[in-house]
């Protein structure tokens, strides 16, 4: 299982200021429960608006599984609670208060795999972890081939997973193992360095530094290839340490290292906040003057938002760039086509996947919607932020994250069926 | 929001960069009657590429000068305007355009072409290359293997059959200079060329191999002829090649993870 750190990938580069060491802690005056990228949930409001909740209080919980909660990551009042035709979660919009206190969950049946799982949903964990094949949350009661634990981000501007686990070492441990019970398969840790474990589920596996080897997708497909009947999870290190801490506490630390950067800043900054906070308080003070566009995530695979995403670790800052006066319709005619661009084979898109599968064949495949093929290829393993590179390198403009979707959602519609 | 800079047009434009000092050296020994004949070709295959987008709203590519110097450079001699125009129509339209462009195509258009002209005129001889032409090459594939735009493993699949080859003696030297010149210009296209690492290893063997098979069975054949059949051959063989590479890869998976 073990793989020699190779050199494959790519380091593109995006221009930041630089970040200053120091990292501060921030809790944002609002904060935002909102459902994972791309999810329409249904569920159930268990608060309404007026209501003081604790930091770590279920605020809605999914209609039909409702042991998985969604939690407020600060203590505050609820402040809007806006739910899509259909009683879908759009946000629940949270004024910070002090004297919300800290939820505190019975942990006594932790050590067993039934209670652990139901700690971990309704302590609002479940939402961090993702699976494959689709991405989304796990279902309730899904039980994965293996779990892969993202020690390691190759992103852009992304921070550090060990700095995030800095001095948390027991938690993080202590998390590996309580996420063995989730399991019957191995739970494999990829990243540069990780702790001394003896367990014989947990596996170390060690990453490179480009991207996108450090893309939860790539390892997947690289270490334990996700398909419809063996799903695979995968879960950031920090939220591990996170599950350790409430496994030994009963409170989920809600806190998480974030990277403030891009070229609309004065300059970058570590700060130590939690899910849904509000960027543009995170970044008030520090953007440049002028127009610019707040996105939640890497500057690849990022959207515009206003709120810090469920699994997201970075915010970036870009320039908003002017619209420029239309194309003469010669120029047009003779830069643009009515179908897709073709993909021309180069070392550029080799290595925009890592050398980790046939780039050309499966972009192909893609392109021409052949989800036969493109599943031979490890399409189930993939989701968007792993061919985010590809767009990128290609200047596609989201065509082939948009193509994966499409793709994926057929085959879950087909399999369904 | 920020883009890469690999599109089409990046790689058509650093194909031309690597094909540069083969052009300039080639036009050099050429003179003036292989500038009319690469501004000959040029203007064909670009009213072709025209016609194309006003009819089709196919954009245009640059890969259009690639096309047109591989065809200027090996096109057999002396066959006039008109019968140049009619092949290179051919081998544009029938070979490129009418896929849906450059990157879509199946087979190299300078090599429909080549071999329509030579099927359908073969009384017409072929071209020699003075020596600092064919040495041109050498630098053409190492800017596209520097670039990225050209497969290094398919040199290195039929730099070692060749080297076989010549150890045993059984590649004269013109066919090597010509085989060269076709490897750089026609098989090393990323388009046309296998696009797996497999698959372009076994492609630059098999070219190689079917020169070397070409050279010494078949009588009377020019250099360049050899070379444009092989580069054929192979470029329609070249699909076949990835799916063979490909059903490796996926029984290789297979085997280590138990499933894709």
């Amino acid at each position: 299982m073990a793989v020699a750190i190779s050199r494959a990938g790519l380091s593109p580069v995006f221009p930041s200021p630089p970040a200053s060491p120091d990292i501060a802690e921030v809790q944002t005056e609002e904060a935002a429960v909102r459902p994972p990228v791309g999810a329409r949930l249904h569920v159930t409001p268990l608060v309404s608006e007026g209501d003081l909740v604790a930091q770590g209080a279920a605020v809605a919980c999914l209609r039909h599984a409702p042991d998985i909660c969604f939690t407020a990551p600060i203590a505050g009042r609820i402040a809007r609670m806006s739910l899509l035709p259909g009683k879908k979660l759009s946000e629940v919009v949270i004024f910070r208060e002090a004297n919300g206190g800290v939820e505190r969950h019975a942990t006594d049946r932790a050590d067993m795999a039934g209670g652990l799982r139901a700690l971990l949903q309704g302590a609002g964990v479940w939402p961090w972890l993702r699976r494959r094949p689709f991405g989304g949350m796990p279902a309730q009661d899904e039980t994965p081939a293996a779990i892969v634990v993202m020690a390691s981000d190759t992103r852009p501007l992304a921070p550090a997973p060990q700095s995030a686990v800095e001095g948390r070492d027991e938690d993080f441990a202590r998390g590996l193992h309580a996420l063995t019970r989730l399991t019957e398969g191995v739970v494999i840790v990829c990243g540069p360095v990780a702790p001394d474990l003896d367990h014989d589920r947990i596996r170390i596996v060690p990453r490179g530094g480009r991207h996108p080897q450090g893309s939860a997708g790539i390892c997947i497909h690289q270490l334990c290839p996700a398909t419809l009947d063996n799903p695979v999870w995968d879960i950031h290190a920090e939220d591990v340490a996170a599950i350790g801490a409430l496994v030994e506490t009963g409170q989920l630390p809600m806190t998480r290292l974030v990277h403030l950067a891009g070229a609309a800043l004065r300059e970058g900054r570590m700060v130590r906040t939690h899910p849904g906070a509000d960027l543009r308080q995170l970044t008030q003070r520090i953007a440049l003057p002028g127009p610019h566009v707040l996105m939640s995530g890497s500057p690849l695979d990022g959207h515009v938002a206003q709120w810090l995403a469920p699994r997201h670790r970075q915010v970036t800052v870009l320039p908003r760039g002017e619209a420029g006066p239309r194309p003469h319709w010669l120029i047009a005619a003779l830069t643009r086509s009515v179908s897709g661009r073709p993909v021309i084979p180069s070392a550029a898109l080799t290595q925009a996947f890592g050398g980790a599968l046939p780039a050309v064949p499966f972009l192909r495949a893609l392109g021409a919607g052949d989800e036969e093929t493109a599943t031979r290829l490890g399409l189930l393993s993939l989701l968007e932020e792993d061919v985010a590179l590809a767009d990128y390198v290609l200047a596609e403009g989201g065509t082939l994250m948009a193509q994966l979707r499409a793709l994926l959602d057929r085959i879950r519609t087909e399999a369904a069926a | 929001m920020t883009r890469g800079l690999w599109t089409r047009e990046t790689v058509a434009l650093l194909l031309l960069a690597a094909y540069l000092p083969l052009m300039l050296f080639w036009l050099w020994f050429g003179g003036a009657g292989a500038l009319a004949q690469l501004g000959l070709a040029l203007l064909v295959v670009a009213v072709w590429h025209l016609v194309f987008m006003l009819v089709r709203a196919q954009p245009p590519s640059l890969a259009a000068i690639s096309t047109a110097l591989a065809i200027a450079m090996l096109a057999p001699e002396g066959l006039g305007a008109f019968r140049m125009v009619l092949g290179i129509s051919f081998g544009v339209v029938m070979g490129e355009l009418v896929f849906g462009g450059w990157g879509r195509n199946v087979v190299h258009p300078a090599t429909v072409t080549l071999s329509f002209l030579g099927f359908g005129f073969p009384g017409f001889g072929w071209p020699g290359f003075d020596d600092p032409v064919a040495w041109a090459a050498i630098p053409a594939a190492l800017i596209g293997v520097a670039t990225g735009v050209m497969p290094l493993a398919l040199f290195a699949g039929a730099g070692v059959v060749a080297i076989a080859a010549v150890l045993a003696g059984v590649l004269p030297d013109p066919v090597i200079f010509a085989g060269g010149i076709a490897l750089v210009l026609l098989v090393a296209d990323p388009v046309t060329s296998p696009a797996t690492q497999l698959g372009r290893v076994t492609g630059g063997a098999l070219y190689a191999a079917l020169v070397v098979m070409f050279a010494m069975q078949w009588t009377g054949a020019a250099p360049v002829q050899i070379a444009v059949a092989a580069a054929l051959l192979t470029s329609l063989v070249a699909p076949l090649l990835d799916e063979a590479a490909l059903a490796l890869w996926v029984a290789q998976r297979r085997r280590r993870h138990g499933r894709t």
